[in-house]
């Protein structure tokens, strides 16, 4: 009992960090309707900034470890903040009332871009992350079970943020009457410009948000594997998640990460040894086209009635 | 009807040419809409009717012509200046937030009108709380209006056609517009739903003052609400004035029915 609660609870925090990279993307597909191919670049992006500034502010005769990561935090958020408003005037505002496939293959182009510009401006080796986060684990609930449960106190840290900061979100765009011009631009530019949402500002506005929890994704999971070029991947790994919880889900993506968290470790442990081990790599996947198959909106997206 | 005061020119079009290309939609197009007036676009399919109607609400950028509002004059509108400056406007073919229930896609339409910032709202404090609350007292009054109180909570997007242009009608009201722009707002319907449009766009006119342009096929219904009406054909305007005038008009009968030989 006690290991299927560890191996429970360590998929659950392995599933707060996928929805964390899964948000970006809905937020992005909530609010333009758009799939951000570059989610992963921008999240290697805002890691690679804050990497560097926390390695270039102590240069500045700042020592204080908690201020340096403060300060690295801002300035990493106000290059996110740049990324986003330059994204809009180069790129979206050309392309207003554009198919959704236009949309895709222009986040294409800037995946690519950021992730040349990223390393150009930043350096491409590997850098590591240190933001404090305690990488000793912990026995919990000794007195329960016989040996208690094994946790590792950087993931738990890990989920509380992405915890946090979902829950921002979702007041943020049920309750704000921002979050309600963020929804209707998703459905239509077109309406949305004759009611008065200024088009413009609000992919700003959101770019910006997908920016900031690219950074704390791109924080998080540095610091756990060090910033190196491979962090764009993790936005593959995101993918079955936005399909589980479904595009348009600020807690689809949560939940679908939860699942698959906890089922890849869960499936790793009690069916990998019959057949070869494994499973964790492509579980998410296969899990995600069964999905696809039998719910293609997935589990709290909007179903799209077409009318014929 | 005939009690109603029509008051001085409120928009003003003046000489738009609008082309894409080598495809003329509009030429040389000259027209005003007084206040509180109910002002017709008739005209056949492709006479450039939509054309026009995205022009005044800045979908399209006119090459020539200009468009006077409110005294103000310019050379083509932006969308979302156009909104803040109070013109409405319905769609064609539908293009409402089909995801959003009913509620939220009229309160959309009162984006413009609230003031507190994300975080009050947020947070729900008290202003914020309250301007809330105002607003949607102003939505629930346009859904107990548009009759569709039933379907407050529903997704739009599963609402019956006729009910979904309500929705559209009630999201441009929300804006609490001088103008509204109407494009076919009873395309497609049936007799009794085109009944009720019909009622509600009088309505909307007599009771909040609101001056309406409307596109509409139906001649009977044009002939019946409007006030005046623009006749367009092939991108140019053939007629100008009141439902008989036009009725009477050689090149807008020849225009509709084809000239006798």
């Amino acid at each position: 009992m006690a290991f299927f609660l560890e191996t429970l609870l360590g998929g659950l925090m392995a599933g707060m960090l996928y929805s964390l990279v899964a948000l970006g993307f809905v937020l992005i597909y909530k609010a333009s309707g758009v799939f951000n191919f570059a989610q992963g670049a921008m999240v290697l992006f805002a890691a690679l900034a804050m990497a560097r500034f926390s390695e270039w502010i102590p240069m500045l005769g700042i020592s204080d470890f908690f201020l340096v990561n403060v300060l690295a935090f801002i300035a990493a958020g106000a290059v996110m903040f740049c990324v986003a408003w330059v994204i809009e005037r180069l790129v979206l505002r050309h392309l207003v009332n554009q198919e959704g496939t236009t949309l895709l293959m222009a986040t294409l182009g800037i995946t690519y871009f950021l992730e040349g510009l990223g390393q150009s401006l930043f350096g491409s080796s590997i850098y590591k992350i240190d933001v404090g986060m305690p990488k000793d684990p912990v026995m919990i609930l000794e007195s329960t079970f016989e040996g208690g449960i094994l946790i590792n106190k950087e993931d738990f840290y890990a989920a509380i943020i992405a915890a946090a900061l979902v829950a921002l979100l979702s007041i943020f765009f049920q309750k704000t009457s921002t979050g309600r011009a963020l929804r209707a631009v998703a459905d239509d530019h077109q309406a949305a410009q004759s009611i008065g949402i200024p088009l413009n500002r609000i992919w700003v506005i959101v770019w910006c948000v997908a920016g900031v929890v690219a950074l704390v994704a791109g924080m998080i999971w540095g610091s756990k594997l060090g910033v190196q070029f491979s962090l764009t991947t993790v936005a593959l790994r995101a993918l079955p998640v936005v399909i589980l919880g479904g595009l348009t889900s600020v807690p689809g993506a949560i939940v679908g990460g939860l699942i698959i968290g906890v089922g890849e470790k869960l499936s790793e442990v009690y069916i990998g040894p019959f057949v070869g081990g494994g499973i964790e790599i492509w579980f998410a996947y296969v899990l995600a086209l069964g999905f696809l198959l039998v719910r293609p909106q997935g589990l709290f997206g909007e179903k799209i009635i077409d009318r014929v | 009807m005939s009690d109603k005061e029509i008051g001085d020119v409120i928009l003003d079009v003046k000489n738009i040419s609008l082309s894409f290309g080598g495809v003329k939609a509009l030429t040389d197009i000259s027209f005003n809409v007084k206040e509180h007036e109910i002002r017709a676009i008739i005209g056949p399919n492709g006479a450039g009717k939509s054309s026009m109607l995205n022009c005044i609400n800045g979908v399209y950028r006119p090459q020539i012509g200009s468009i006077t509002f409110k005294g103000q004059t310019f050379s083509h509108m932006d969308s979302h200046q156009v909104a803040s400056m109070g013109i409405g406007r319905t769609f064609q073919n539908l293009a409402l937030f089909k995801g959003m229930s009913v509620l939220d896609n009229i309160m959309s339409g009162r984006n413009l009108k609230i003031k507190s910032g994300i975080f009050a709202q947020a947070l729900r404090l008290g202003p914020a709380e309250r301007e809330e609350i105002t607003h949607r007292e102003q939505v629930e009054r346009i859904i107990d209006f548009l009759e569709i109180q039933a379907y407050r909570k529903t997704p739009v997007g599963q609402l019956p056609y006729g009910l979904q242009k309500r929705v559209d009608l009630g999201r441009a009201l929300a804006m609490e517009p001088k103008v509204l722009l109407l494009d076919e707002p009873m395309a497609g319907m049936n007799v009794e739903e085109k009944q009720d449009m019909c009622r509600f766009v009088l309505d909307v006119n007599d009771e909040f003052g609101t001056t309406v342009v409307l596109i509409e096929h139906d001649m009977g219904v044009v002939m019946d609400i409007s006030d005046r009406v623009v006749v367009l054909d092939y991108g140019k305007k053939i007629g100008d004035g009141t439902p008989d005038e036009v009725r009477n008009n050689e090149d807008v009968i020849s225009a509709y029915l084809g000239t006798s030989h």
